[in-house]
């Protein structure tokens, strides 16, 4: 088997309490119904034989999923190691010891900010308090707790302050993730993007605490990566090692991948996990380094970065195959440092946020 | 490198499973967004580790079932439990 998927992000729903601007789901949500329980059970099995060792649990929020506990008993059934992705509303003490029984291995509840006011008002909901509460049954239940923080300009000179409040909650990881500018985050860009300075002095902090809390827990810096000059390996590579299945059945190389026009993506009420895999077409396009165009080809950084992003190069310059416009060598960097002078000049100002709407 | 109290009884931490790869066979590690492949006696001293028996049990039990001298069986020991005490893999009760 050349190509083998080792994690598996199961996009439970679409619906959500929260309405944050950065949202990963699309802007456009795909038609169809949300796969029932039994789709999903047969998903996971699948998705085991293929390999994959990790199933993340996402949405939307799984929450509003009534049937969550069941998916993970089957979950855990088929050998998976299955982490809740959670916005943590609705999150109790009664579903948490559902979810515990059923053999739930970790929860990760996002937070948007440390401060209430700011937090609830990037959420677009009362949810702040509620998640402190709900941080707090994880850790009494005894289930192990990760957060995760997306940063932007009006969050990341906080980082000090996020990290104290992971600190503060006993958890096992924090994942501090610059937005990626995709779907929503790309429309609330002009909003949303920090500044040079910004991003230095986060970086700065990110590092001194890595070395501080090491042997205490895990700290993930994910950088923005409009500020670098080589992209990002995304999702290590396309049909290498990831896969989405969304809320309608939909299988995914990437969870932006339907931002990509002319892509089609075959299902799991149709196809085997295991056909969809290794056979689409879908899986295939990016595979490997014969799709390259140059300046890819011929680098030799190639096998590293995999030519970057392919929805951000889809987004910003119309083709999917092209080379990541953050990449230094590529004929549209421009684009990137446009957006980037935009906010140098900009002061923070705000013509307000396009908040995340439920399909 | 973390300090190694073989008077402490190592586990493994709450949101770590020991399992074996169905597809390669090779004992691992699973945790958030991580996996650790373990050699051989990563495997056989981390078997062990269940909260219970100590640091120096581990390494009695272990000498039993392998043919090496003491010292260089327990730096083996230090060593392995050391790297996972730093990744945040095991814990030590006392």
């Amino acid at each position: 088997m050349k190509y083998r998927p080792y994690a598996l992000l199961a996009e439970l729903t679409y619906k959500c309490p929260l309405h944050c601007p950065y949202c990963s789901n699309p802007v456009r949500y795909p038609q169809g119904e949300e796969l029932a329980a039994g789709e999903w059970k047969r998903v996971f099995a699948e998705a085991a034989r293929l390999g994959v060792l990790h199933l993340g649990l996402s949405g939307g929020e799984p929450l509003a999923r009534h049937d969550l506990a069941e998916l993970v008993a089957a979950a855990r059934e088929a050998g998976l190691y299955t982490n809740l992705i959670t916005s943590a509303i609705g999150l109790d003490q009664k579903r948490l010891a559902g979810l515990q029984k059923a053999g739930l291995d970790s929860i990760q509840i996002s937070f948007q900010s440390d401060e209430p006011g700011q937090a609830d008002a990037i959420a677009g909901a009362h949810a702040h308090q509620r998640k402190l509460e709900a941080a707090r049954l994880v850790r009494e239940i005894g289930l192990p707790l990760s957060l995760n923080v997306v940063l932007h300009r009006r969050n990341i000179d906080r980082l000090e302050k996020i990290i104290a409040l992971a600190e503060s909650l006993d958890v096992i990881r924090l994942e501090l993730a610059n937005v990626q500018y995709y779907g929503w985050g790309y429309l609330n860009k002009n909003e949303l993007l920090p500044t040079r300075e910004q991003v230095q002095a986060a970086a700065a902090t990110a590092s001194a605490a890595k070395a501080r809390l090491a042997g205490k827990f895990e700290l993930v810096y994910v950088l923005p990566d409009y500020y670098e000059t080589r992209p990002k390996p995304c999702m290590q590579g396309w049909g290498q090692r990831y896969l989405t299945v969304n809320p309608v059945g939909n299988v995914l190389p990437c969870p932006n991948a339907t931002s990509i026009e002319n892509l089609a993506f075959e299902n799991v009420r149709k196809q085997s996990l295991a056909y969809i895999w290794n056979e689409s077409d879908c899986f295939n396009r990016f595979r490997g380094t014969e799709w390259m165009p140059l300046p890819c080809r011929e680098c030799p950084q190639r096998e590293i970065d995999f030519g970057g992003c392919r929805c951000q190069a889809a987004l910003l310059t119309g083709e999917a195959s092209a080379t990541d416009p953050v990449c230094e060598f590529s004929p549209h960097r421009d684009v990137v440092d446009r957006f980037l002078s935009g906010v140098a000049n900009a002061a923070v100002q705000s013509n307000g946020l396009i908040a995340r709407r439920n399909p | 490198m973390s300090h190694v109290d073989l008077n402490c009884r190592p586990v493994l931490a709450s949101h770590v499973r020991l399992k074996i790869d169905p597809v390669s066979g090779d004992p691992i590690l699973l945790f958030p967004e991580g996996v650790l492949i373990l050699n051989s006696t990563a495997h056989d001293i981390l078997v062990l580790c269940d909260g219970k028996v100590s640091g120096h049990e581990i390494l009695t039990a272990l000498s039993a079932q392998f043919e090496v001298d003491e010292p260089t069986l327990r730096s083996d020991v230090v060593e392995c439990l050391a790297d996972l005490l730093q990744r945040n893999l095991i814990i030590f009760k006392s």
